[in-house]
């Protein structure tokens, strides 16, 4: 049994990186393995907005991240830099920086760039999904 | 230490190339499965492989080359763990 | 024994922000005191070009930072010889930064080789 920790890039509706990404920790999750934490960067982080509104018949890629880390305990971290400039926030960035309210999808927390660093160290693997 | 070579746009594959060892891994996934259905993407690198999913998706899967082995997702996360890491080549 | 990485810089500025948030990266790492070797290949010497003035287009411009990778002791800086001949670039185009090396693909291929994270954003 080995420890991943994915780090994701890609725009979620705009490529497949997401839906991959996805499938990928399902899968992992079904062989047995750990997974650490997901780390979400540069516009990987847009999926961490609860405010996506996919058509009706298409999948809600932030409700698929959020089943998968309630379910089975998974962190889904995202970058709180990539975040803010990308109009991602939590309450209390929102108040940090005046803004009028925040987006941030609760099964999502956001923190720094640290804690890609520490996945690495203590994980198995990381893949990338970008 | 041989890597698995991830590469998920198709024009990416020739960028990475003088980087591959003929042991390490390339795996083709989403856009750049189109490679494994074209003569012309042979490599030096002896383990060749291309997504099953995302040659499906595509409608491609029967133009696959021999020459790729293809793999689903559970191949997928071992070949992960196989190689000694993976490189997604952005 | 800490686990060592490479940052592989292969996309050109100002199009895309990933050489800005890869250079984050880069840092970080350093902060954690891994072994980092940043190496740049195919557009991604166009990050280190000395020129560059991109205020004129609003952008911020992130090319100094990498003129003090040095001093996060992130000292193994590899530029892609084939790179700079395939874009017509010379050495004297790019940021006078002591610690560059200008390698063969192989050098490269052997540094990724014995890595244990190797990142392309």
């Amino acid at each position: 049994m080995a420890t991943f920790s994915l780090l994701v890039t890609a725009n979620p509706y705009s490529s497949q990186g997401q839906f991959s990404a996805i499938e990928f920790a399902r899968t992992l999750l079904e062989q047995g393995h750990n997974l650490l934490r997901v780390f979400f960067y540069a516009d990987g982080v847009l999926v961490a907005s609860r405010l996506h509104a996919p058509p009706a018949d298409e999948i809600n890629l932030t409700k698929s991240w959020a089943k998968l880390a309630i379910e089975k305990d998974i962190e889904l971290i995202a970058c709180v830099t990539a975040a803010n400039k990308r109009g991602i926030v939590n309450a209390s960035e929102a108040e940090r920086n005046a803004l009028t309210g925040d987006n941030l999808d609760p099964a999502f927390e956001i923190s720094g760039l640290g804690q890609l660093t520490e996945a690495m160290l203590e994980s198995d693997r990381v893949i990338t999904f970008g | 230490m041989n890597s698995l070579y991830i590469i998920n746009n198709p024009q990416k594959l020739s960028e990475a190339l003088p980087f591959i060892g003929e042991n390490d891994g390339i795996l083709l996934i989403e856009d750049a499965v189109v490679l494994a259905t074209s003569d012309s993407a042979q490599t030096h690198c002896k383990n060749q492989f291309a997504l099953e999913e995302d040659l499906i998706a595509r409608g491609v899967k029967d133009k696959s080359q021999a020459s790729w082995e293809l793999v689903d997702y559970p191949r997928f996360v071992e070949l992960t763990l196989t190689f000694d890491k993976s490189i997604t080549w952005l | 024994m800490s686990k060592s990485i490479c940052i592989v810089f292969n996309k050109a500025p100002y199009g895309s922000q990933a050489g800005r948030e890869l250079l984050d990266i880069a840092l970080m790492a350093a902060a954690f005191d891994m072994p980092i070797t940043a190496i740049f290949t195919g557009q991604g010497v166009y990050q280190l070009i000395n020129n560059q003035q991109p205020d004129i287009l609003n952008i911020k411009n992130h090319s100094a930072t990498f003129k003090a990778l040095p001093l996060y002791d992130i000292e193994q800086i590899l530029v892609d010889q084939n790179a700079l001949h395939q874009f017509n670039l010379s050495q004297n185009d790019l940021l006078g930064i002591d610690e560059l090396q200008y390698v063969s693909a192989d050098v490269i291929k052997s540094r990724i080789a014995n890595s244990d994270f190797v990142l392309t954003l």
